[in-house]
């Protein structure tokens, strides 16, 4: 069992969690997320973050619309959906109950560590 | 001196080094045969190809071609497949299941190579296909069967049904080694290697005579918008 592996499970989990509240907060172009999430080192790399944006949007949960942008190719701005909103209003109800879970848990073990 | 390409990257005109396109285009190949699976392919490849002419049209600032080490400092931001890490959760058994193919049990494919032929690369083919070293013991085999007089029908039969490398992910299929970035820069390369090794063997050919023609090379790269085929 390799730690890295689960690492990385444990950041995928609430990686669409802070990508919809990044969008919730303000209608953003990738790069502007992948800004944010690489300052909280969610992500290093971009790569990962383009079939996450894109499995949600077939999801239902968020929409784009097109802006030209000085340089380079027109970029997609990303948006939540209505569904999007509930989506993540319930990721963080369960996000909520799970930090409390996990704090119930561990405190003897943290504190001991 | 550096031979350069146009491409066409994310629907947007570059002018790039030959060795940087090599490894540009081995990296897009590495990116599209890890989403080949994934619903929306062609979306992320697009969002992808995009983001990466952006990045480039950045770097450039003035500059006017695309150098090796900005590919590189480009593939560094966008990351390889191995940098994405696990799959996401309920991705992760279809994504298993592809990285058991990538790594190192690669199904062979017979395939006819287009690199080392002298009729149709049925030969060399095979003799990736079984692990054969030199091509030369199943060329040996193939004479005598002709001879024989059976071995043409299977050979043209042979011809017939086995595709012909068309890539250098093609290639590694058919030795059987896994597609990834590494081998495939490393394919591409010797690919490369062996253009010029043909081209100065056509030197070769035309010396002695009196004026030597003007040989055209198709290197094989081709485009379609948006994306590097």
């Amino acid at each position: 069992m390799k730690i890295e592996n689960t690492k990385a499970q444990m950041r995928k989990g609430i990686l669409e969690l802070c990508i919809l509240s990044i969008i919730a907060e303000q209608e953003s172009y990738p790069s502007d997320i992948i800004g944010k999430l690489k300052e909280s080192e969610l992500i290093v790399v971009e790569g990962t973050l383009y079939p996450l944006l894109t499995r949600l949007k077939n999801a239902g949960l968020l929409h784009y619309n097109w802006k030209e942008s000085h340089k380079g190719p027109p970029r997609k701005y990303y948006q939540l959906t209505k569904e999007g909103h509930q989506f993540l209003n319930e990721l963080i109800g369960t996000w909520s109950s799970l930090v409390k879970a996990v704090e119930l848990t561990t405190k003897n073990v943290i504190s001991n560590e | 001196m550096n031979k350069i390409i146009n491409v066409n990257l994310g629907g947007y005109p570059f002018t790039i080094d030959e060795d940087a396109y090599a490894h540009l285009n081995g990296y897009l190949e590495t990116i599209h045969a890890h989403f080949k699976k994934s619903e929306g392919y062609e979306e992320i490849t697009g969002d992808i190809e995009s983001r990466m002419a952006e990045l480039f049209s950045d770097k450039l600032k003035g500059a006017k071609i695309i150098s090796l080490q900005s590919v590189k400092d480009v593939i560094k931001v966008m990351g390889t497949p191995e940098d994405f890490g696990a799959a996401p959760i309920h991705e992760s058994i279809e994504a298993d299941s592809y990285s058991t193919i990538q790594k190192g049990k690669t199904a062979k494919r017979f395939f006819r190579d287009s690199e080392d032929k002298i009729l149709g690369g049925v030969a060399s083919g095979m003799s990736a296909y079984f692990g054969i070293k030199d091509p030369l013991w199943l060329r040996l085999g193939f004479l005598i069967a002709f001879i024989s007089g059976f071995g043409i029908l299977l050979y043209i039969v042979l011809w017939v049904l086995a595709p012909e490398t068309a890539s250098a992910a093609d290639r590694l299929a058919m030795r059987g080694e896994p597609i990834n970035i590494n081998n495939i820069a490393k394919t591409v390369e010797e690919e490369i290697d062996g253009v010029g090794e043909r081209l100065s063997n056509l030197t070769h050919k035309f010396d002695g005579k009196k004026k030597p023609r003007r040989e055209r090379v198709n290197l094989g790269y081709s485009y379609r918008k948006g994306s590097i085929s």
